[in-house]
């Protein structure tokens, strides 16, 4: 049994790992050695394959866009969900529980069900191709995920504390933004992870909306540059641009992977 | 206290709430509607269509191939990913090295995305540099001509590792967690009763991880839905639609081939597929079988 255990956890360990190093490997070497050798040293090294991704293949672009993009939708997303998910907790008034509802519906079901709709929308409205258009699309699709884990934390926060306050003279906004967001903040820690982890990798709604190369993020370039013909073959700058896609998540990941633990059960240990 | 703050209350849900409606459920309500129409995004002509468009779907053999496979998906891949999310939560218990290791990694594949998983696993499968294919060479199993993901016996399961890859960490930490809800006196008392760890499992663990286990099924349901980027970035629904599934079909379908009638009348029954099916497994597993024991 322990020999068993032991074997079954490396060859786990293998298994998320080896892929990635393979990669990695791969993204230093000649394409010629890609093929010849898999698993040995690049030689010569090549660095340049990192080079050659980042201008040519327009991943630099993507990754700009793609940073761009990510934080301006948890700027306007957080303080959006934070407010919704505030009065839905806190406040009891007519039609609650049916606006609580429907956001909590949007987790249900897959939203690149609205495909067609969603792009002749925004189409009509000038907005496809740009980033603005692109971000306001995932403010709305991240609302209910937000708003679902949020509530969970307004909800915990004892009463005495807002009741201290009003007596104090404190106004309904001010008991909000000085008192109340403060208190959630591990809640907005949670929930900012969660979606610039998604927004980061975004690609069915990003790949609709967006169809010019300028305006591409990071994961449709990438996508991009493994079906374009003259780079199949250049699998150097193909691995080189898969791993730019990688690091910044896997330093962010090293950094928050007990948070991310803890917050992904937060959201779904209640359901 | 006397609060009234309904300007309050309306001027902090607006935002979020004209988003929400605005660019959420209005196109889901245009989408019930367009497929009522027929209409070719390439042409300015917009029929009424009637049924015509939902007749279409039920006679629809591509359809079907792709319901098939998320089918698969769902059940055949989700037993994977639970029996080894299972194993791997249960030797995760005992923290020496190998398991601390595992721990720290263990959502690194969920961190790096479906686009990321996509790519790397069709570059392990390919038939010139994948190790896949290397490994099986080396075994002696001989190999597929045009490689794992163009041969239509094995672009499904090729598929169904990657996204297994992609989704097993979730559910170790889940399942993870439902263990150590379990209270430590039960384990140590079956233990001083010399339970064996097999029996130790299906009687105690099993059993006490209901909660868990729910939440795994209908995260694992919706989560299968929405399977896109894996598919169409490695197999694009082929060869031969082996490996559609039912979002890749639809893209297909609307964006490639500008049927937005049809393609609409495709998500509406998607989508309430999709209702109905999880619905019905909450209602199964709507209370724990082990409360009308206790």
């Amino acid at each position: 049994m322990k020999v068993l255990r032991g074997l079954f956890l490396w060859a786990c360990v293998l298994a998320v790992v080896l892929p990635l190093l393979w990669v990695v490997l791969g993204s230093f070497k000649p394409s010629l050695q890609v093929i010849a050798d898999p698993w040995g040293l690049p030689s010569p090294f090549k660095p340049q394959n990192y080079r050659e991704a980042w201008t040519e293949a327009a991943i630099g672009t993507g990754f700009l866009n793609s940073l761009i993009v990510t934080l301006t939708t948890l700027l306007i997303l957080l303080p959006i969900g934070a407010m919704a998910s505030y009065v839905l907790a806190r406040f009891k008034f007519w039609g609650r529980t049916f606006i609580a509802n429907t956001f909590l519906a949007g987790m249900m079901f897959p939203v690149f069900l609205v495909m067609i709709p969603l792009f002749l929308l925004m189409r009509t409205l000038g907005l496809t191709n740009s980033l603005g258009g692109l971000i306001i699309v995932y403010v709305a699709y991240s609302l209910s995920f937000t708003i679902f884990v949020l509530q969970g934390f307004f909800q915990a926060i004892p009463v005495e504390l807002e009741e201290a306050s009003l007596l104090d003279g404190c106004s309904e906004s001010a008991l909000f933004w000085r008192v109340m967001l403060p208190i959630a903040k591990p809640g907005l820690i949670v929930v900012g992870i969660f979606n610039a982890i998604g927004l980061w990798n975004e690609y069915g709604l990003a790949l609709v909306l967006m169809t010019e190369k300028s305006q591409r993020t990071l994961p449709l370039a990438i996508a991009d540059l493994s079906q374009t013909q003259q780079y199949q073959a250049d699998y150097g700058a193909l691995f080189a641009a898969l791993v730019i896609v990688m690091v910044p998540l896997l330093i962010l990941y090293w950094f928050i992977k007990d948070r991310l633990k803890e917050s992904m059960l937060a959201g779904s240990l209640k359901g | 206290m006397q609060r009234r703050p309904g300007w309050f209350i309306a001027g902090f849900l607006a935002p979020a709430l004209l988003l929400y409606v605005g660019l959420v459920l209005f196109p889901l309500q245009q989408a019930v509607q367009i497929s009522f129409f027929q209409w070719r995004g390439t042409s300015s002509v917009v029929k009424p269509a009637g049924t015509a468009n939902y007749q279409q779907v039920v006679r629809d053999p591509v359809f079907y191939e792709a319901l098939g496979n998320n089918a698969w998906m769902a059940v055949v891949v989700g037993l994977v990913v639970f029996a080894v999310a299972m194993l791997a939560a249960h030797a995760l218990k005992k923290r020496d090295r190998p398991a601390k290791i595992l721990d720290a990694l263990v959502l690194v594949p969920m961190a790096v995305s479906s686009v990321v998983a996509a790519l790397l696993w069709q570059f392990m499968f390919h038939p010139q540099m994948g190790p896949v294919p290397e490994l099986q060479k080396m075994l002696g199993l001989g190999e597929f001509q045009s490689g794992w993901l163009a041969t239509p016996a094995t672009a499904l399961p090729a598929v169904g590792v990657a996204l297994a890859w992609l989704s097993i960490g979730f559910y170790v930490v889940l399942f993870g967690a439902g263990m150590q809800q379990i209270p430590g006196e039960v384990m140590e008392s079956a233990d001083m009763d010399g339970i064996p760890g097999w029996a130790k499992f299906w009687r105690i663990t099993w059993p006490l991880l209901w909660t868990v286990r729910r939440t795994a099924v209908i995260y694992w349901f919706i989560s299968v839905m929405n399977t896109f980027a894996i598919v169409y970035l490695m197999t694009k629904g082929g060869p031969d639609h082996r490996t559609e599934v039912m979002l890749t079909y639809l893209y297909i379908t609307a964006v490639e081939n500008s049927q937005y009638g049809y393609g609409s009348a495709l998500a509406v029954v998607n989508l309430v597929l999709v209702l109905a099916i999880s619905g019905l497994l909450m209602w199964l597993m709507r209370r724990d079988p082990a409360e009308a024991r206790a």
